[in-house]
């Protein structure tokens, strides 16, 4: 039972920074209309730029701000190097965000080197939590992924800025024509999914692994929490990561992780069939 | 010199090249490179699955590693746990992977687009993390290694793969009937109809098609291709593995696909060529070389969207056009 317990507390934590991610991939696919094959990479390049900061400066929480920063300037490069050249093949966004993806990693390769390195956790304390002894760490990733959620709802639905992302989105012919610079807020929304997918590293690094191929374990996660919370659908997607990483959490405990993976993959495949738009489609529309 | 013929040509050059590749390539490079060149054959069958359903149907898989991945288990599981024969595992292999075609082509080709690239992935992911945990069956991580049957054997008289002239020989026959193949479909009415429903496929329905049975029938044929492609990958080392199912694997197949060029019949071979060939010159120099591929990916998706194989027909058409008449060693 507490074993249960624990896992499934994990389960909710990872599910709140997975959301934070993968609200950075379903806004590049709802806006640009790409699929960001290189979006696990991004939380990779997060991680690993936090393990540097703490190495370079020995704190940790700078990372909190540097790295987000970086993210975005970084996001912001590929967006007009390598996303805006590409829109007129729509169909070969895939192709070039895989190929952007070898290019992160093996990047990361080059600099960080290929051994996986263990970040000690900032804050070593314990609480007692459901009967059990709770890393304090963890509580304070789940709280920063939220404040984060919240932050980008926030500038999402009450900035002039989000206002127009919404816009561009929802027409971006009438959005221009009412001097929206469409253009712009293209290249600002892939660097904010940057951003917040490397902020996801900085809070994850942590409680992860540190290594190159880190993005390739995470990017089917984050990609099942777009499509059954719906794509385009951001209160379904962060409702959709906790829900799975918590139930994930649960099974882990009684069965080989792996199953709680294939069922997952499997309610993917059932809701692209079945409901396209996710499963809470009803709820918001 | 028409297009035809610049192209017969070359097809034909191609075609001898392969045929003396075990003789001709040990008199310039070392010899290791003829079992490169069956290498290239091999994964350049999954880059022509990818190529058949992108380049002639419009639907972008990113889940080709699923049907290689079924046939070289279908040939491991066969020939190590079943006990089947040479010609039984690789008839065992490559039915399995069009059965799984089969299966799953019915639920993806429901989709398009995006859709349908997600959808298998998801798939493949699937049975990758199955193969994973079904330990006692596919070996996992590890792989499953097997013995190596004879092809023939009459009498005192034995054709085995481990004689490198009949391995070769035998990929190089097996690649072929598939590009026989390939070619033969995509000439024929069916062909025809798979680039109707590329080009608009409302069209193609209002005019009497049957959109979602064209889809289905090139998603099989995929299948069976790559399916055909992993039995000879584990012909060819003689194990199986979970890794080969991997979305990278997938991905990779598409580079190929796409930097040769989707839509022309080797455009596949000329790509895995060339990355492979790249691959192994590079690695000892650079071993960082994967992010010269990823630029080249990435440039080649906006510059040259059509690939190798694009540029190769804009320069005989002009060549054809500029010495109408002219005889020309292309």
């Amino acid at each position: 039972m507490e074993l249960t317990i624990a896992l499934a507390l994990n389960g909710i934590v990872w599910g709140l920074i997975i959301a934070l991610i993968a609200l950075g991939l379903s806004i590049i696919f709802g806006l640009l209309d790409i699929i960001n094959i290189a979006h696990g990479d991004f939380f990779m390049v997060g991680t690993v730029l936090a393990w540097f900061v703490a190495e370079t400066t020995g704190n940790y929480w700078l990372a909190f701000l540097i790295v987000p920063i970086i993210g975005f300037a970084l996001g912001a490069l590929i967006e007009y190097t390598v996303i805006q050249p590409i829109k007129n093949a729509a169909a070969l966004s895939i192709v070039a965000t895989f190929g952007l993806a070898i290019i992160l990693q093996e990047s990361v390769r080059a600099t960080f080197g290929a051994t996986p390195e263990r970040m000690l956790p900032p804050i070593h304390d314990t609480i007692p939590m459901f009967g059990i002894e709770y890393e304090v760490y963890r509580l304070f990733a789940a709280a920063a992924s939220i404040a984060a959620i919240g932050l980008f709802f926030l500038f999402l639905h009450r900035s002039k800025l989000g206002t127009w992302m919404r816009a561009v989105r929802f027409d971006p012919e009438t959005a221009t024509a009412m001097g929206i610079p469409a253009r712009r807020i293209y290249l600002m929304t892939f660097a904010i999914g940057f951003a917040m997918a490397s902020l996801g590293g900085v809070v994850a690094a942590p409680i992860t692994t540190v290594y190159f191929e880190a993005g390739v374990d995470i990017l089917p996660f984050c990609f099942m929490a777009v499509i059954i919370g719906g794509l385009g659908n951001l209160g379904g997607t962060v409702a959709a990561a906790v829900l799975l990483a918590f139930f994930e959490g649960v099974i882990t405990s009684f069965t080989d992780p792996t199953f709680a993976r294939i069922g997952s993959l499997c309610l993917m495949s059932l809701v692209l069939m079945i409901r396209p738009h996710g499963i809470f489609a009803g709820a918001t529309r | 010199m028409t297009v035809q013929t610049i192209n017969r040509a070359g097809t034909l050059l191609l075609v001898v090249f392969t045929l003396t590749a075990p003789w001709v390539l040990p008199l310039f490079v070392d010899s290791f490179w003829v079992d490169i060149y069956s290498e290239i054959l091999i994964w350049s069958l999954l880059a022509a699955s990818v190529n058949l359903l992108f380049g002639y149907v419009g639907l972008l898989s990113f889940g080709q590693a699923l049907y290689f991945g079924m046939g070289m288990y279908g040939v491991a599981i066969g020939i190590a746990k079943l006990g089947f024969g040479f010609w039984g595992g690789f008839g065992f292999g490559v039915v399995l992977a069009t059965a799984m075609a089969a299966v799953a082509g019915v639920l993806a080709v429901r989709l398009t687009w995006h859709y349908f690239a997600i959808i298998t992935v998801v798939f493949s992911l699937i049975f990758y993390f199955l193969a994973l945990s079904w330990k006692p069956l596919t070996g996992g991580d590890d792989g499953l290694p097997f013995g190596m049957p004879p092809l023939i054997s009459i009498g005192d008289f034995e054709l085995t793969l481990t004689d490198p002239d009949v391995q070769y020989f035998f990929i190089v026959l097996m690649v072929g009937a598939c590009y026989a193949l390939m070619g033969r479909i995509i000439s024929s009415p069916l062909g025809r109809a798979f680039v109707t429903v590329r080009e608009n496929d409302l069209r193609a329905s209002l005019i009497g098609l049957n959109v979602y049975m064209i889809r289905l029938s090139a998603f099989i044929v995929s299948g069976f291709i790559a399916g055909v492609a992993g039995a000879l990958f584990a012909l060819f080392g003689r194990y199986a593995s979970a890794n080969f199912m991997f979305y990278h694997v997938s991905g990779e197949a598409v580079v190929w696909a796409i930097i040769g060029g989707v839509g022309t019949l080797f455009g596949p071979i000329v790509g895995t060529s060339l990355l492979i060939v790249l691959r192994e010159e590079l690695s000892h120099v650079w071993a960082h070389y994967p992010i010269l591929v990823g630029i080249v990916v990435i440039l080649t998706v906006i510059f040259a969207p059509k690939g190798i194989g694009g540029i190769w027909t804009s320069l005989v058409h002009r060549f054809a056009g500029a010495n109408a008449g002219k005889g020309g060693d292309q």
